[in-house]
């Protein structure tokens, strides 16, 4: 396992020995650019200054630069569609991370999540967002050094809750974290695009952290059209799933919605098998909409004038667990239309809310109590 | 805005490109079925105006806040741009003009250009670059802007790319430069782009395509000039609608704090530079999807002439090249770039490089790699003698200067009527 000593590689050596005539070498003898470094204190935001004596190749590549072996790499936490997550430690403080390793198409470069996901990730320094520590490149891979959590919710919910089932104060408090996290991706222009239980991870502390910004983008104002090829489908909003390309933060806030009512039940609220599928179970629970409930629906790509015609049922009944306040905050987060969705930042002001720090407190005694049984617990999480 | 929203502007057309013969197209027969999709698709942008009024009602002040956050975290540095050795500013024209082409033939979204030109920029201003890899990192950046904003199925490969750039650089090369113009730039891409906030300045406001695609024609032709390298976008996208709605005589509005306000010294320089737009930048803004903005700009300019009873100086008798009509010549150096035409030593500064091979030439171009003696229209620019470098760059700002007196008298009337 101690391939590790390979990270954050030397400068290229091979490619100098391939093509010893190539133009590689120009590119490597044009690094150097001292005269540059007098210009850096006219700059708003000076780049950390760099002594115009190192090499400029070994120029760290985020605020933190660790050195290759800095980091042991330990057990397999999880294998996405283009990474793998490893439990790392740093060698000099002891501190646990995690090691998402991206493999590097040779063919196309840097892959394009791995760009969104790093610059955006740079962008969001949130208590409530997982951080990124550093960005090592190796000969044919990409590490990214993410902050150590835990376990992501899946498992969280099924290792502690009762069969899948949390208590109110947890709920409470990691919904508040949830959508403190999405507010501020929000205010800085993010959709995350993937939000779910196993992208969101917990840590010791009760903490939640939204992770996985691989599918995250930034957006403008107006809209743009995106893809509606994102969010996993059980989480996916039902103006997506009728081919919307339009959609903004509301899709976020759909899947926070899905997620709450999950967090009560244990279970996926709307775990559809594909696209039709999908609709039609969120139909089934929320009414099938019609031109009059949803003006302009007829005019989405997907939409069929035959679906089955459902009537609105009570979401309570369903969970019936949940109290009136958070049953109208699940409301507001679960509108078919996505115009008429709350705003995370709404929401968090929602009265719901207002008694979680009384909550809080209790949660806090109850942690401690099983804080003493926690120690062996495997932790094992992809969502970074 | 109009280019993100209406199916005709969303994307340049890529015809320009590929079609040697630059026609206007005539206007497709609708049928009925193809009708009522449009229709379907206007009522697709009235829901995504109403979502995206809700969305910024709730956001708008903080993501305004953050974009101009980052806007001024992420300009470049003109000064350290001034002091590359090898690559000069009277290169940069040839290197925009392959770029916007490049940018126009894979259809990409208009904020993927400026996002190129910041990330070029941002990447000259911190490290040297060679003459034969100004083009390279060029396309690196055009790489990377599109992978990080653009439709996935948009993004050029690294094949397409080398094929652009005649094979000059290996695939690798390709990734070798991606992943250091990221590593350079500490992977920080999301800069907010020129559109992005011309977006936001004229969401109040109702939909003008006219002013949008003017607006968007002057933020291009910024591009080419040095004073605008280091200024920020926002200030760059207000100056440009300020200006654009002055040149269409439109009112300017009063909507919003942030929108209405505008450096009058950036309007005056944006002003000053309108004369003379790169002819790949012209062409691209002469089709209807851009309203044929150019051309109503290139009248305006005339009609402001002519009121100021100003004849100005005739161009010296060599830049014939000049006036000569486009012929469909795919990415080459529009001749009126040449820093100093009467000063033929010059002449052989070619692009950097101009896509020549099969897939992308019809013809036309001989006789252009004819009059480039002992260099392929292929290869990069030549190193010119270190006394000629030296000329090179005095006479870019000499020519500048001229230009800038040339049109001193109609820019004057032109900014007093504003």
């Amino acid at each position: 396992m101690d391939n590790h000593s390979s990270l954050r590689t030397q400068r290229h050596p091979h490619l100098q020995q391939q093509h010893p005539t190539s133009a590689y070498l120009d590119i490597l003898s044009t690094l150097a650019s001292p005269k540059s470094f007098l210009f850096n204190h006219q700059r708003p935001k000076p780049p950390p200054p760099k002594s115009p004596t190192s090499h400029p190749v070994a120029s760290p590549t985020m605020d933190k630069a660790q050195q290759p072996s800095s980091f042991q790499q330990l057990e397999k936490l999880g294998e996405g569609t283009y990474a793998t997550v490893f439990k790392g430690r740093n060698r000099q403080t002891g501190e646990l991370v995690a090691l998402k390793e991206i493999h590097l198409d040779s063919e196309e470069g840097t892959p394009s999540t791995a760009i969104r996901e790093i610059s955006l990730m740079k962008e969001l320094k949130h208590e409530s967002i997982v951080s990124l520590y550093d960005v090592i490149h190796t000969e044919n891979k990409l590490m990214l050094v993410f902050e150590y959590m835990d376990k992501d919710l899946k498992k969280y919910m099924d290792t502690r809750g009762d069969r899948g089932q949390l208590d109110q104060a947890t709920i409470k408090s990691f919904m508040h974290q949830l959508l403190k996290g999405i507010a501020f991706c929000h205010e800085n222009r993010v959709l995350h695009r993937d939000l779910k239980p196993q992208n969101l991870l917990i840590n010791k502390k009760g903490q939640l952290k939204l992770g996985d910004f691989g599918l995250a983008r930034a957006f403008g104002i107006p809209v743009n059209t995106f893809s509606n090829e994102v969010v996993t489908l059980w989480y996916r909003a039902p103006d997506v799933l009728l081919g919307s390309r339009t959609y903004n933060t509301s899709i976020d806030i759909w899947s926070a919605g899905c997620i709450m009512a999950e967090l009560y039940t244990g279970r996926p609220l709307f775990p559809g098998t594909t696209n039709e599928d999908q609709l039609q179970k969120i139909f089934r629970l929320m009414g099938t909409p019609s031109e009059r409930s949803w003006p302009g629906i007829s005019q989405l790509p997907e939409y069929k004038p035959n679906f089955h015609v459902y009537a609105t049922q009570d979401l309570g009944l369903i969970l019936p667990q949940i109290d009136p306040l958070g049953l109208d905050l699940l409301n507001r987060m679960l509108q078919l239309r996505p115009e008429m969705r709350v705003s995370a930042h709404d929401a968090l002001q929602h009265p719901w809310f207002h008694d979680l720090p009384q909550m809080q407190a209790q949660l806090q005694q109850q942690q401690q109590q099983q804080m003493s049984g926690y120690g062996g617990l495997v932790a094992s999480q992809q969502a970074y | 805005m109009a280019y993100h929203k209406r199916p005709t502007s969303s994307y340049q057309p890529c015809e320009t490109f590929f079609v040697e013969s630059y026609e206007d197209f005539p206007a497709p027969r609708m049928d009925p079925k193809e009708h009522a999709k449009m229709i379907a698709r206007e009522r697709q942008y009235a829901i995504a105006d109403e979502l995206s009024k809700v969305a910024s009602d709730e956001f708008r002040d903080d993501i305004l806040a953050h974009m101009l956050d980052m806007d001024a975290s992420t300009l470049p540095d003109v000064e350290s741009i001034d002091i590359q050795t090898e690559i000069q500013w009277f290169m940069r024209p040839y290197l925009l003009d392959f770029l916007i082409e490049a940018h126009t033939a894979f259809q990409l979204l208009p904020s993927t250009l400026f996002l190129t030109i910041n990330l070029l920029d941002r990447y000259c201003s911190k490290r040297v670059v060679y003459k034969r890899h100004y083009q390279l990192v060029g396309c690196a950046a055009l790489l990377i802007a599109a992978k990080y904003g653009d439709k996935k199925d948009r993004v050029p490969t690294i094949k397409e790319l080398k094929s652009m750039c005649c094979s000059l650089y290996d695939d690798d090369m390709f990734t070798q430069m991606e992943w250091h113009v990221l590593q350079t730039l500490g992977w920080t891409i999301g800069h907010p782009t020129v559109d992005s906030f011309l977006q936001m300045a004229v969401m109040d406001t109702s939909y003008d395509p006219e002013v949008e695609h003017m607006a968007l024609y002057i933020s291009e032709i910024s591009l080419f000039h040095r004073e605008f390298v280091s200024k920020p976008s926002s200030d760059l996208a207000r100056a440009s609608l300020a200006l654009a709605r002055c040149i269409l005589n439109r009112p300017q509005p009063r909507h919003t704090e942030w929108a209405s306000q505008y450096d009058s010294m950036t309007l005056v320089g944006l002003s000053q530079q309108l004369h003379q737009p790169s002819q790949i930048l012209f062409r691209k803004y002469s089709s209807a999807h851009f309203s044929r903005v150019s051309k109503i700009l290139e009248q305006f300019l005339a009609r402001q002439a002519s009121v100021a009873n100003y004849t100005p100086p005739s161009p010296p008798s060599d830049v014939n090249a000049e006036s000569k009509p486009y012929e469909g010549e795919i990415g080459l150096a529009t001749p009126q770039k040449a820093p100093h035409p009467s000063n033929m030593p010059h002449g052989y500064i070619t692009p950097p490089i101009t896509p020549e091979n099969d897939a992308f030439v019809n013809g036309g171009n001989n006789t252009f790699v004819k009059g480039v003696s002992g260099t392929s229209a292929c290869s990069p620019s030549p190193t010119p003698p270190p006394s000629m470098q030296y000329v090179d760059s005095h006479v870019y700002q000499d020519s500048t200067f001229t230009q800038g007196q040339q049109f001193l008298q109609p820019q004057m009337s032109f900014t007093t009527t504003y």
